[in-house]
């Protein structure tokens, strides 16, 4: 299966009218005004969307089964509080449990939400979706909601999963949605939406590429603890198709210390170590002897820039590895500031010849104190697509079967 | 000044993301805000006769060296100029009062892909624009290595731009 950006692309404008159709409908049902947050294809294992969804938080859903234009699940969780709100809107009786009543009255907000969504895709694709009766789902892990969906990737598989989040402008409701698509009927839908001269990236390769990028996400976490001490290790870790204007709007809107290069290469790009304000001071602590009083000083500055030089060469040597190519990286440019403001700059860059980019997106924490790194490599769009149509399968192939295996012990085998 | 958040009942600024822009009338009870602008830009369009302003957020200097203008206009400085001051006009503001202030357009990064400044390029572009349609420029704060936070109120036309350097702090344009 080939993914080809034009498609991607269509995919990503499906995915947003839906989530618009969505919203309103939600807001004429319940009189609750409402957004679209951030809407994202992400290309995730299965044991990545477990790890999202298992928050420990009650939730319940709303899932429907798809065919016809595309086969697969239309999932709508809400958490607990927030649909208790929406049945409040609806019911004058409406208790603290669900009841008959309300989970009648979730189902039906469900479903017409997932009406929404689909008849925005629909619409951009041009042809016709079937519904089947909608299902009312209660629990508070991944099992609950899509353990028994054949199109649900397992733990180990790489599958594209659409996601959109809408909350309420007042009120504190807010929803994810999830797009679960069957592969063969994916691969159709992007056949028949793409450019005939775009090359396109092969999935598997991507797949491939994607699960060797894990090693270099686990070089950063262990450069991390031999440099600071801080255990670390990699919290979630996913490939997003965005389109640019996304991207900053997904970053929380709190001040960050973050350090920042250009990459120069095959292929070239930028990325990005984003910490929080007290991460970046635990690093200060934990890397200066006798740490500083304002920790964001110069002595400061020097530490967190290198822990970035040293996170950087960790993460791109992982990338150089698989691909079989050179990338340099610039000296670290020192940030503190606004969340968005850290990251437009460099979308702006890449937003003169791309509208859309793939973000790998890594989340470090720490398990014994307070340590969230955000990691933001975004590689312009057709280096990625060269180097990846470039990319070596059989090395892929025989990483995959080695997974465990670190990249110095594969280039040494 | 107001203060929002803080105070039970007031209304929640409209925010103005990435690549949009939003128009308001003299007695809009709320008021619009863009959080984080690094190098993207601020565009503050009033009319002080009507009370009729707009708040875009744009990204890119040039619209019309770009496909895609027609379908987010929002996104590029000369289109998002236009567009806004197209629908303050159907609002009923008139053209020739219409003055703009303008905030945003940082360069944070010495990057070597950069150029010239990838904000800068958003400032200058705006101010051609704006020169062309003959809107005047009242109050600026563009530029420098920090990122700002602006919020509009319609009501006043006054532009109030939070940057995260403390040494700066709070400026009204």
């Amino acid at each position: 299966m080939k993914l080809d950006i034009k498609a991607l692309g269509t995919f990503y404008e499906m995915a947003r009218e839906g989530a618009g159709l969505a919203a309103g409908r939600l807001t004429r049902m319940t009189g609750v005004e409402t957004r679209v947050g951030v809407t994202k294809l992400n290309f995730m294992r299965g044991s990545e969307i477990h790890k999202e969804f298992d928050d420990g938080r009650d939730k319940v859903g709303v899932r429907v089964e798809l065919s016809d234009g595309i086969d697969g699940h239309s999932v709508i969780v809400f958490d607990r509080q927030s649909a208790l709100r929406v049945v409040s809107t609806l019911l004058s009786e409406a208790g603290e449990e669900f009841d008959d009543m309300s989970r009648s009255a979730v189902t039906e907000v469900g479903q017409i939400m997932n009406a929404g969504f689909i008849d925005g895709w629909a619409d951009v694709l041009e042809t016709a979706i079937d519904i089947e009766t909608p299902e009312f789902v209660e629990g508070s892990t991944a099992q609950e909601f899509i353990g028994d969906l054949e199109e649900a990737p397992d733990a180990e598989d790489f599958a594209l999963v659409f996601q959109s989040r809408i909350e309420a402008v007042d009120t504190e409701i807010e929803f994810q949605h999830y797009l679960f698509p069957e592969r063969q009927s994916m691969a159709d839908v992007l056949e028949r939406h793409r450019d005939p001269n775009s090359v396109g990236i092969e999935y598997d390769k991507l797949a491939g590429f994607d699960e060797m990028a894990k090693q270099g996400a686990k070089e950063v976490a262990s450069n991390i603890t031999t440099l600071t001490g801080i255990e670390t290790e990699v919290e979630v870790r996913k490939l997003n198709f965005a389109s640019l204007e996304a991207i900053p709007e997904e970053i929380d809107d709190e001040m960050l210390v973050g350090v920042a290069f250009e990459l120069d290469g095959n292929p070239s790009g930028y990325l990005l170590f984003l910490f929080d304000e007290p991460s970046a001071r635990e690093v200060v602590e934990a890397t200066v002897p006798s740490p500083p009083e304002d920790e964001f000083g110069e002595l400061g500055v020097s530490a967190i820039k290198e822990l970035g030089n040293i996170m950087a060469s960790g993460f791109i040597d992982g990338w150089a590895n698989v691909l079989g190519t050179t990338i340099d990286h610039s000296p670290p440019e020192y940030i503190h500031d606004y969340g968005a403001a850290v990251i437009d700059p460099v979308v702006i860059q890449l937003g003169e010849d791309q509208e859309f980019a793939f973000v790998f997106d890594t989340v470090m924490r720490a398990n014994d104190r307070e340590f969230d790194c955000s990691i933001y490599a975004i590689p312009n769009q057709a280096d990625l697509e060269r180097a990846l149509n470039e990319l070596d399968v059989e090395k892929v192939a025989d990483a995959e079967t080695k997974a465990d295996v670190s990249i110095d012990e594969l280039e040494n085998a | 000044m107001k203060t929002y958040g803080s105070e039970p009942g007031a209304p929640e600024p409209v925010q103005v993301g990435i690549s949009e822009f939003v128009v308001r009338g003299r007695d809009a009870e709320d008021t619009l805000k863009s959080y984080g602008l690094g190098s993207c830009l601020a565009v503050a369009l009033w009319d002080p006769d009507s009370g009729i302003g707009g708040l875009a957020h744009v990204m890119l200097p040039d619209g019309d060296a770009a496909d895609g203008a027609d379908e987010k206009p929002g996104k590029y400085a000369d289109t998002a100029i236009r567009a806004m001051l197209r629908r303050m006009v159907e609002k009923g503001a008139a053209y020739t009062s219409v003055e703009a202030k303008i905030a945003g357009g940082s360069d944070m990064f010495e990057f070597e892909s950069f150029g010239d400044g990838v904000g800068d390029r958003n400032a200058v572009a705006a101010i051609e624009e704006l020169d062309k349609l003959g809107v005047p420029i009242v109050a600026e704060d563009t530029g420098g290595q920090r990122g700002r936070t602006v919020e509009f109120d319609t009501s006043t036309g006054t532009l109030t731009v939070r940057t995260a350097d403390g040494d700066h702090g709070v400026v009204e344009l």
